[in-house]
Order: structure tokens, then sequence, then C-alpha cells
């Protein structure tokens, strides 16, 4: 249910903007309350609770354009507010491609329950997010056993609903929860070497997170995982990259798809539309009507109404992320400015069956620094993993590395398994790359 | 809007009528539960961009925050809240919130706050809030001018201004009240050169806590030639060969080697809570005796200086390596507590929707006594870092990585040709043991672009290093040495 005082609040600031003047106006209003409830040595580090508003309004006047958002909606503050955004729009340089969409594009929402909102938001009382704490860091605690130096348990979880209006016709609202819990885990390694590991969830209803006892469980586990880690020769292997780390890599590509990369000359996806940039395993789609999903939404940041699509199909770039505005630009269609859930398909087999079959190779469970060059797709980043042979892990590895290009090295992708992160809007499975540089000694 | 002397106190009371008596009144709410100490953090920040695009300065945004952070500590548990509306009403329901991390018998806050008395590192002779948009506008044409002058092969140029201007005010549970205006502002290009079908693309910026008159025509000529310089370099750059070489990290902003190798292992927090691969390393030797390393927030106009901390702890310059030798922490008041030492002034926060932890200022190696020249000369074959990005840290590992931006190789003794798009791995503590030369050319970045994130924080800081030799690191590139 939409609150009327926001709705309200959102049209004073449309009439008050064409009033001043404004040839077009966009405005969102949005609210969260949030509770964190931090757990260490078997009592609150953390307790943080509060709630935020911000009002974010666009103007078009005169084919100019200036953006400005505040926490202070009096609605004497929010005239002054507008006033000023009025006059920084009227200084700046005419833009011919800045204009609210053409409201065609508004048209066809889809009419699904996206089930946003947790049903039992309002059992998320103290005493159930204090408990949850607890027993989270008990669990990994236990787990830990006599390694542990350090356990930190998280509970998180938020309420959101959003305004949005437009002048030319749009009307959005949306209400929706998150619910978050970790556990982080430092252990004593050999020497001064304390290797963190951690094991997170987040969903739109608690009942979709995993037990409090198996978060802390796999974070014990996975900080073992990284004891005794160093680095090997510097060579060419398969590897691995675990299902919640793909993200980290796949960024670099997802930003080459971006309209503002394109237009401004920054993407080496550029002119690739339609040709074989991968393997037959890389397809991605963008789904935004997944019921439940942390990326799920109607419309898009434009107001579009929103679609699923095919980005990339077997290898072949189908789309780009092109909002409304570099849509202007480029004079192409438009299709959506960002990414809502994005579904690189499972495989059929499990992360387990794979290694064993793979002979040597790197299960890479975590990224560290590097970046990439989003004109040529080289890109160069930290890794740690673990070594395997024939499907047993034989070595912890850190201070190591992989380099490759995107263009070369979607390509490599030879297999993805069964176990997609869905604690994600990126919906990634582990993913099997053949052949590529691993640099350590 | 008052004058621009950030030492006036009473901005918050003049625009929003709060006062003594309400601040009383919060902080023993704050306490009403017990608690060791409560602090109220008011902010009132806003912040502008200008934004120039294919030839036009065609887009503007800016920023207005408004809020009061209220924190009770007991021992090391925080309880936290804030509000955006600053009614007693509000206020009181945070103060609240807060106090329920404690759960003992009530304190009262102190009866009088005094005011901190704490030198200016920026100083601001014009608000920045008082600058007019079409004073800008020339600086961001020029930007767009001077680079497409420098190189008909530069297709694309960005510039963006930034500036915020951000008032806090800081009211303590044990009688402080602090006031401050913080300043920070950058002037970034950013450029894509095409050649032979080829696209390589750079960018760079100045700034810090400056005035606005920093913002010259040839302070903007300075950041044309240097941006439109690192993008031509790239299309005559190479990816060396992986493996472990030599590394000398060159002057400036190469100092985020030590922000991530040594600066976020310092951090209080990580070791008392035994996070740290440093937290038993206090009183040991760490590097060659030559070696020392600050971290500080004094220097003028820095974008990591603080006249004071978050928590009303007056900056200062904390030794962190001395001859070699581990020295200090960097400490909040919650780590300062647990090991029984005064505070350090590193007790920072992104905004009133965030509590205090021990963060970095200004870190830095101080100038040694070999000749920059002298250093290159001493390797055979290595990698000569002239910029970087991207740094992270696995604190408990003391393992980091950092992206080589602009760089060159050296061979024989000599720098050669330019080279791109790798990554540099290592850890700390060998790191740091393996320095085994420091020139005598101390640089600090001249950005004010720069920043560090840490437990969903980001906040401004700063960096330097003198030309110094690092005899080994692992180099991330496709091909294998000698292959």
């Amino acid at each position: 249910m939409m609150s009327n005082e926001m709705k309200e609040l959102c049209a004073f600031v449309l009439q008050t903007a064409k009033q001043a003047g404004a040839d077009d106006c966009k405005v969102s209003y949005a609210k969260r309350r949030f509770v964190e409830v931090q757990y260490r040595e078997h009592k609150p580090e953390i307790v943080k609770e509060a709630a935020t508003q911000r009002m974010s309004i666009n103007i078009f006047i005169h084919g100019r354009y200036a953006g400005q958002s505040t926490s202070d909606v009096r609605k004497d503050a929010l005239k002054l507010f507008i006033a000023h955004a009025i006059e920084a729009a009227k200084i700046l340089e005419k833009d011919p491609y800045r204009s609210l969409p053409d409201p065609q594009y508004y048209t066809g929402r889809q009419e699904i329950a996206l089930q946003l909102m947790d049903p039992d938001y309002q059992k998320r009382t103290p005493e159930l997010r204090h408990s949850m704490a607890k027993e989270l860091e008990e669990s990994c605690l236990e787990a830990g056993g006599e390694k542990a130096i350090s356990v930190t348990a998280d509970v998180y979880d938020d309420f959101r609903e959003e305004t949005i209006l437009t002048s030319n016709g749009f009307e959005g609202e949306t209400q929706s929860t998150t619910c978050y819990a970790s556990a982080k885990m430092t252990a004593q390694d050999k020497g001064n070497r304390r290797p963190m590991g951690y094991y997170y969830a987040m969903a739109r209803a608690l009942k979709k997170l995993p037990s409090c006892d198996e978060i802390g469980k796999k974070a014990a586990e996975r900080t073992m995982e990284l004891m005794g880690a160093k680095k090997i020769a510097t060579e060419a292997l398969p590897i691995i990259i675990e299902n919640r780390c793909v993200v980290r890599v796949l960024y670099g590509f997802l930003s080459a798809m971006n309209g503002r990369a394109l237009q401004q000359k920054r993407s080496f996806l550029l002119g690739k539309k339609g040709k074989k940039i991968g393997s037959d395993i890389f397809t991605l789609i963008d789904n935004p009507h997944i019921v439940g999903a942390l990326g799920s939404r109607l419309y898009d940041g434009d107001g579009f109404a929103t679609q699923k699509r095919a980005m990339v199909e077997k290898g072949m770039l189908k789309e780009y992320y092109i909002g409304w505005y570099r849509s202007r630009k480029l004079g192409v269609e438009p299709t959506t400015g960002d990414i809502s859930n994005l579904i690189l398909p499972p495989g059929k087999r499990s992360l387990a069956e794979i290694m064993k079959d793979l002979g040597r190779g790197i299960l890479i469970n975590g990224f560290i620094g590097g970046n990439f060059n989003s004109n040529t797709g080289v890109f160069s980043i930290g890794i740690t993993g673990t070594l395997f042979e024939g499907g047993k892990r034989t070595q912890a590895i850190a201070e190591m590395n992989i380099a490759d290009n995107h263009l070369e090295f979607w390509n490599k992708l030879v297999e993805a398994a069964n176990d997609p992160w869905t604690y994600s809007r990126l919906q990634m499975p582990s993913l099997v790359f053949e052949d590529i540089v691993v640099s350590g000694v | 809007m008052q004058s621009a002397n950030a030492a006036t106190p009473g901005f918050f009371e003049s625009e929003f009528g709060v006062h003594d008596g309400l601040y009383k009144k919060i902080l023993d709410k704050a306490l009403s539960k017990g608690g060791d100490f409560a602090d109220l953090y008011f902010e009132h920040t806003i912040s502008n961009s200008v934004i120039l695009e294919d030839g036009k300065v065609n887009r503007t945004y800016s920023h207005i925050d408004l809020g009061v952070g209220i924190r009770t500590v007991k021992g090391d548990q925080t309880g936290y809240s804030f509000t955006q509306e600053l009614t007693e009403e509000s206020l009181m329901a945070a103060a609240a919130t807060a106090a329920t991390i404690a759960d003992d018998s009530a304190r009262l806050a102190a009866k009088k706050f005094v005011q901190l008395k704490a030198a200016n590192h920026y100083p601001l002779q014009k608000l920045l809030t008082e600058i007019p948009l079409s004073s800008k506008l020339p600086l961001m044409t020029r930007v767009n001018e001077q680079c497409f002058s420098l190189s008909n092969v530069i297709i694309k140029v960005n510039a963006t201004l930034y500036d915020q201007q951000k008032r806090i005010m800081l009211v303590t549970s044990d009688g402080i009240k602090a006031e401050d205006l913080r300043p920070r502002n950058y002037l970034m290009a950013s450029v894509v050169a095409e050649k032979d079908g080829k696209q390589e693309r750079a960018h760079w910026n100045l700034g810090g806590r400056q005035e606005f008159s920093y913002y010259t025509p040839p302070l903007v000529d300075k950041l044309a030639d240097e941006v439109v310089n690192r993008a031509l370099v790239l299309f005559d750059a190479q990816q060396p060969p992986a493996g472990e070489m030599p590394v000398v990290l060159g002057p400036g902003g190469t100092g985020i080697l030590l922000h991530e190798a040594i600066g976020h292992g310092m951090e209080a927090d990580f070791n008392r809570k035994g996070l740290s691969t440093y937290a038993t390393m206090i009183g040991k030797k760490v590097a060659e005796p030559f070696v020392n390393i600050v971290d500080e927030g004094t220097t003028p106009r820095q974008l990591g200086s603080i006249n004071f901390d978050d928590e009303g702890v007056l900056s200062q310059k904390t030794m962190l390596v001395e001859k070699g030798i581990l020295t200090s922490y960097l400490h909040d008041r919650i780590s300062a507590q647990y090991y029984n030492v005064t505070p350090t002034g590193n007790g920072r926060r992104q905004s009133y929707q965030h509590y205090p932890i021990p963060r970095m200022r200004n870190t830095y190696m101080l100038a040694g006594n070999a000749a920059p020249e002298d250093v290159v000369k001493s390797v055979k074959k290595g990698i000569y870092v002239e910029d970087v990005s991207n740094g992270e840290v696995n604190t408990g590992e003391g393992d980091f990585a950092f992206y080589v931006s602009q760089g060159k190789m050296i061979e024989d003794g000599k720098i050669t040709h330019p080279i791109k798009d790798i990554n540099i791995m290592g850890n700390g503590p060998k790191m740091l043991q393996n320095v085994t030369m420091v020139a005598n050319d101390l640089a600090l970045y001249q950005g004010g672009a720069g920043g560090c994130g840490k437990k969903g924080q980001g906040v401004p800081v700063s960096f330097g290093l003198p030309t110094c030799l690092v005899k080994s690191m692992t180099i991330g590139g496709m091909q294998r040495q000698g292959a």
C-alpha cells in the first residue's frame, strides 16, 4: 500500500516545480527503516536502528537539466530547494537529448505480484534479532573450535518504500523488505597469519534465509579452507570461480555493456552486438519478474515497463543496457539502463563432480584488489583459493593473481555448476574456465 | 549563513535552534540505562557536482544532508541511532534507541559543554556554497579545450568539478563541544584517445580541502597535460611477464601501498579483536632502520586532514613505524580505553548515519637518504610503478593487492617501455621487510577524490611515499617470465 502522505508530497513537488518554471520534472521520495544487531564474545557489540528519507528531483527547463536530492522534506525547505535546482539548470548549456522518457515506454507494465515484502515482517522483533545473532555466533564458534580467535555475527533487516511521479504521467510505488545474516570467523594460522572467512545470505523474507546454524557452520568451514595458504609457481591452469565470487569478474564485462560506456567510447564491447564474444555456456538473462528475488521490479529507473531479456545468448552479445538518455545520444532503441536479476543458467553437475574430473586446478573463493581496462577488456585481479587435484583439495593459495582479456576469457568458459547463488541480484553458479594464467612465485 | 571561519561556533544553534540544555537532555537520555559515555554528532553537508560531457557543461547534481547521530558506548559495545529531524521528539527517540545497548543504572552527562580549541588546517576565506555556478563553468570549458588542443587523437573529454562543505558539531557526555567546517573538492578530467583503431582512457584529478581560488587556469592546464599524457602513453604500453620481481615505487600516490600494506592492519579495532596480522607486533622490528611511517591529520589542505576526529580528539601526527620498529596503533576512544593509551585522533565516520571507528588520515613514509635515480639503477629487471588504484587488503593475513594504472619496465638499471594492466600482490609484513632503499623525494597524493572504504563507510584519506625499492613482489599478468 502506497503512503498517501508520500504521494501527496511528491505531487506538491511536481506542482511547485512547474509553477516555478520547470517544463518537466521527476520526483522520487524514498524512506528506509533498518535495524542491525552484531554479536561478538556472546554479547551485542553493535545495536543500530534508524530511519532515513530522501527526496530527489530532476528538473528539465528550456532544454536544460539539473538533479538535486535532500533529506529535509519540510515544504518550505523544498520550495527553496526546487528554486535552487531551477536556477542551477538555467545557467547550464542546453542538452537536446535530455528529457523525460517518451510515455509509450511506461505502458505495458506487468501485473505480477513480485512478493517483495516479507509477509512476516512484523514478526522481526528485537528478541528475534538478538536470538538469531546469538545462534550465528555460537554455531560458528562451535564449528571453529580452538582455532577461532574471533567470531562476529551480524543480523540486518530493513523496510523500504518509494514513490516516483513524473510530470508526463508516470506513477510508481514500491514497498520492499530485505534481511541479511552473516558470520565471520578469524582463525590462528601459522606465524602471524590470521585468515578471516565468512558466510552470508540476503533475501526478501526471513524464511528464504538458510538457518543461522548453517550460516555459522559454513563461515567456520570457509575460514578453515584458508589455513596454510601460500603461493605456488606461475602457470596456466583450469580455474573454477565459486558462485558467490563470479560477480567480481563479471562486473568488468557488465560495465562494458552500459550505455554510457558505449556512448563515451569506453567499452571493449562497442560494435560487438550480434557477435560471438563467449562460449556456448555463456548466457546472461536479465529477468526482472522472478517472484521474491532481490532485483525484481515492474518498472526500471526510467519508468520503463520491465521485460525479460537475453543479454548474452550462447556466447552471442544480444543486447546492451541502454537507458532513455543514452539511447537518444546513441540514436538507438533503449532497453533498460541497469540490471534487474541476472541469471547465468546453471549446469547439471555439482562442484565436487566437476573438480573430480578436472584434474589439477584452482578453486577461487575470493578476490582482492585488481581492476580492468574498459577499452581493451584486459583485467588483472588478486585471488585466494584452493589448489585441487583429482577432486581433492591439496593446498590453500594466497598472494596470487589471475589475468586475462574479457574478449577471450568468456570463450574459455567450459562449464557451469548446478549451484546458483540466489542471495544476490546476480544469480551466478560456479564457473569453470580453461587455461588461465595464474601468477605466483 | 555566517562567515566562513570554521572556528566560529554556533552554526547549528543559529540555524536549527538547538542549545546546551537540549544536548544535556538528549545525552542524559542516551545514558538512561547506563553506559560509559555518549555523544551527539550533528551534520549539515552540501555537495555539488558540475559535469561536462561531449563539449557541454550540461548537468549539475546537488545534495543536502542533515542529521544527528547519537551513540551510547559501554565498554566495547555501541548503541547507535540517528535522525534526520532536529526536533526534540526525534532526538529523544533516537537517544532512547542508542541507550538500549546498556542495562545498568542511569548516568548523567556533564552539566556544561566546553568548546574544543583546535587548529584549523583548512580555513576558507569564502564558503564553497557562496561560489556561483557561473564561476565554475569556465574551468570546465577550459579542461575540454586544453585536452583537445594537446592531441588530435583525443576523441572524448569529460570533466567534473565536485565540492562538498560539511559542517559538523560534536557534543559529548563528558562535556566537550566541537564544531568544524570541512571542505572537500576536486577537479577531475577523463579522456578517451583513439589511435589506429585502438582506444585508451585515462583520468586524473587535483584537489583536497581547498579554497575555490585553488582552481586556476594554470592548474587546469596542468591537469589537462597530465591526463592526456596518461592516455597517450598507454598506446605504447605492454603487459610485463607475470611472477616475482623487484618493484620500485615512484613518489606520491603509490603511497596507497602503505595504506593497504600496513595502515589498515594498524587500525586498533582489528588488533584489540585479534583480527590483524600486526596484533602481536607492537615494539618489534618490522622493517629496516631507515623506514619511518606516519599517519597524521595536520598537513594543510591535505584530503585526509582533520582538525579533530569525530569523537572530539584533536588531530595529531602518529608514528606507526619508527626506525623500523612498530610503535603505535591508530585508536578511537574504545580501543584507547582497551589498551589504556591516549586516543590518537583516528575515530572517524562517514556521516551522522555511522558510528566512528579507527580510520587513517594521511599515511606516508618519511623520506630517506638515497637519490631516486640510484634506486632505479640498483634494479636489473623490475617494475617502476608510477600510479596505482583499487588497493585492497586482507588484514588478518596482511595480504594485499593493487592495480598498476601507470608504470614502466626497469631493465639494466634504466627505465624503459611503459606497462599497463597489471595487478601487484604482496604481504604487508613481508613487503615492509623487503623495503631495501628509500629515496629523499617524499611526495603526497595531490587529489581530492581519494577515499577509503571500511565496514561500509567511506572517508577521505590521503597518502604518500618517497621513491623506494621493494626487492620482490608478485606481478600478475598473462605471460609467464621467460615464456
